[in-house]
């Protein structure tokens, strides 16, 4: 038997990274990483941290100490060209939605892609054609293709934010990072968006990193949770499910499905093992 | 516990017996003395007014019947004086629309000429259009095109500092939510910013424009054109009538100008 490849890196690995704001230690030399195709949740106290913690992760704020691995490549000396480069590999969906409220939904989609679009197209606002297509079929898979020229203040907080992951898939990251992207949202939209993000690890095999205020969603669309409290983090769930039942009748990758009624989902261990998955999230195109 | 707390902190129904009277009052009275040396420095006296109002009455008698001889020339003069302020107007945009961006700190593409175009954009705001006018009436000659040049130049100035202050104002999410997608600024601001704020910067634009309306009606008693030329001569002949006129126009130019702005702005915002 050959030597085993080497693994590839995880999407994002945080080594002894530390924040301190105003003389108050946010979090002090934490580790964590997250592999491609599995969700991971973050908790926390309000002001425990979390946010800036995305924000030095994805270099919106600069951390005092550590190292930012996104795939393997340490971004936390990277400026310039190069960081705009790298940031294009995180999508970020924010608790806000911050998108252009006059602009259509489609626009606020493909601004994703404004780091690979020439400047001519920018300034005469004609997208290319691929460009286009690939935000549509964006704002298909969240459910709001038909409405993909309404204004984006004119449209509820949940088909804001699944704008916003729209925004971020079209920007080809593999990394979503997501700042309490349901905070702001009924439970019903709450459900979708979470449900969408699932979708997002499951089937395309992204890795995303996700803080939730709320337990049951923690426990119910995420594979890890760790929790950030006095500058530390800590593991609070490693996956039940997986360690206690190999064969599960019910598993969090079921979450769709079990919100929409209609049929199992994949445990996300199948999908990252190479299966061709199902949408776990087909419904959202009825879902308002 | 009550009582611990109050000798703690102390009652805060009592506070502190404050000196407020000896200080305000200090203030009040350096207030009062500056607004009377103003008042001595601007030469108010009530006699010369009490003096002068029969003459101003009997002047206004003999204006009545307003004159329409020249109607038509001082209509031409205040189409004149609004294509002065809207050429200048548009100029100023054109000025300002770099400087702003520059001066505006959560877009500006350098944040070491932040504070230069800060500096400039306040430059241009500082002298009044009807100085740049008496300047460019020296460097170019009596007539309109001395006006817009003035009149460009000082709008730059509050137009830009405007444009910056509205983006400025700018909720920072959106712009960090470009900045994610790894574009650059100048897509960020031609992408996101400019549609963002369209409206208001235009309705920006077109309070100015209103602006320089009204001030350009003056700009003629420097040489710069427009229909204060007329307003001086007729002032200096004595011609009642005819400055009669010239107020009316002035007045109905003014007030169509203002409405049809504000329209314009409503419908934008």
């Amino acid at each position: 038997m050959s030597a085993m490849a080497p693994l590839p890196p995880p999407a994002l690995e945080v080594v002894e990274l530390s924040k301190s704001l105003n003389g108050k230690i946010l979090f002090d030399k934490i580790n964590f990483a997250v592999a491609a195709g599995e969700i991971v949740g973050l908790s926390g106290a309000s002001g425990a941290g979390k946010t800036t913690l995305f924000r030095c992760v994805t270099r919106l704020s600069q951390a005092d100490a550590g190292e930012i691995r996104l795939f393997g490549r340490d971004i936390r000396r990277l400026g310039g060209y190069q960081l705009k480069q790298a940031r294009r590999q995180i999508g970020l969906v924010f608790q806000q939605f911050n998108l252009f409220g006059r602009l259509t939904a489609l626009e606020n989609v493909l601004a994703g892609r404004l780091g690979y679009m020439p400047n001519w197209r920018v300034v005469l606002r004609s997208p290319a054609a691929p460009d286009r297509r690939r935000a549509l079929e964006a704002l298909d898979r969240v459910g709001l293709a038909t409405i993909a020229h309404q204004r984006a203040d004119r449209l509820s907080g949940g088909q804001q934010q699944r704008v916003a992951i729209a925004r971020a898939l079209v920007q080809e990251s593999m990394l979503i990072i997501a700042d309490e992207p349901v905070s702001n949202l009924d439970p019903e939209s709450a459900e979708i968006v979470l449900g969408l993000l699932c979708d997002l690890a499951r089937r395309d095999g992204r890795a995303v990193l996700c803080s939730l205020h709320q337990p049951e969603f923690l426990g119910r669309f995420v594979d890890r949770a760790m929790r950030l409290s006095n500058g530390q983090l800590a593991t609070i769930d490693d996956g039940p499910w997986r360690k206690t039942d190999p064969a599960p009748s019910r598993l969090p990758g079921e979450c769709q499905a079990e919100t929409a009624g209609t049929g199992p989902g994949h445990p996300g261990a199948d999908n990252r093992a190479g299966d061709v998955p199902e949408p776990c999230v087909a419904p959202f195109v009825a879902a308002g | 516990m009550a009582n611990e707390a109050i000798a703690k902190n102390g009652d805060p129904g009592h506070r502190p017996v404050r000196r407020w009277p000896t200080r305000h009052g200090a203030l009040i009275l350096l207030a009062i003395g500056a607004y009377a040396i103003c008042v001595d420095l601007a030469e108010v006296d009530l006699h010369r007014l009490w003096v002068g109002l029969p003459k101003l009455a009997h002047w206004l008698g003999r204006a009545w019947p307003p004159d329409l001889t020249d109607l038509g020339l001082l209509l031409f003069r205040a189409a004149e004086t609004v294509a002065m302020a809207t050429v200048g107007t548009s100029l100023g945009i054109v000025i300002a629309a770099p400087i702003c961006l520059y001066a505006a700190r959560n877009v500006t593409p350098s944040a070491l000429l932040y504070y230069p175009a800060r500096w400039l954009l306040n430059l241009l705001r500082g002298i009044d259009s009807f100085v740049f006018a008496l300047l460019f009436v020296a460097a170019v000659g009596l007539g309109p095109f001395a006006g817009v040049l003035g009149i460009g130049l000082h709008s730059a100035g509050s137009i830009a500092k405007l444009w910056s202050e509205t983006m400025e104002g700018m909720v920072p999410g959106p712009l960090e939510a470009i900045a994610m997608t790894g574009a650059s600024r100048f897509k960020l601001i031609v992408y996101g910013v400019v549609p963002e704020l369209l409206p208001m910067l235009l309705s920006t634009s077109l309070y100015i424009w209103e602006f320089n309306i009204r001030s350009s009606t003056v700009l003629g008693l420097v040489g710069a054109g427009g229909i204060g030329q007329d307003l001086k001569n007729s002032v200096d002949l004595l011609d009642f009538s005819s400055v009669l006129t010239i107020i009316l126009i002035i007045l109905a130019m003014v007030t169509a100008i203002d409405q049809t702005s504000a329209w314009l702005r409503k419908r934008m915002t």
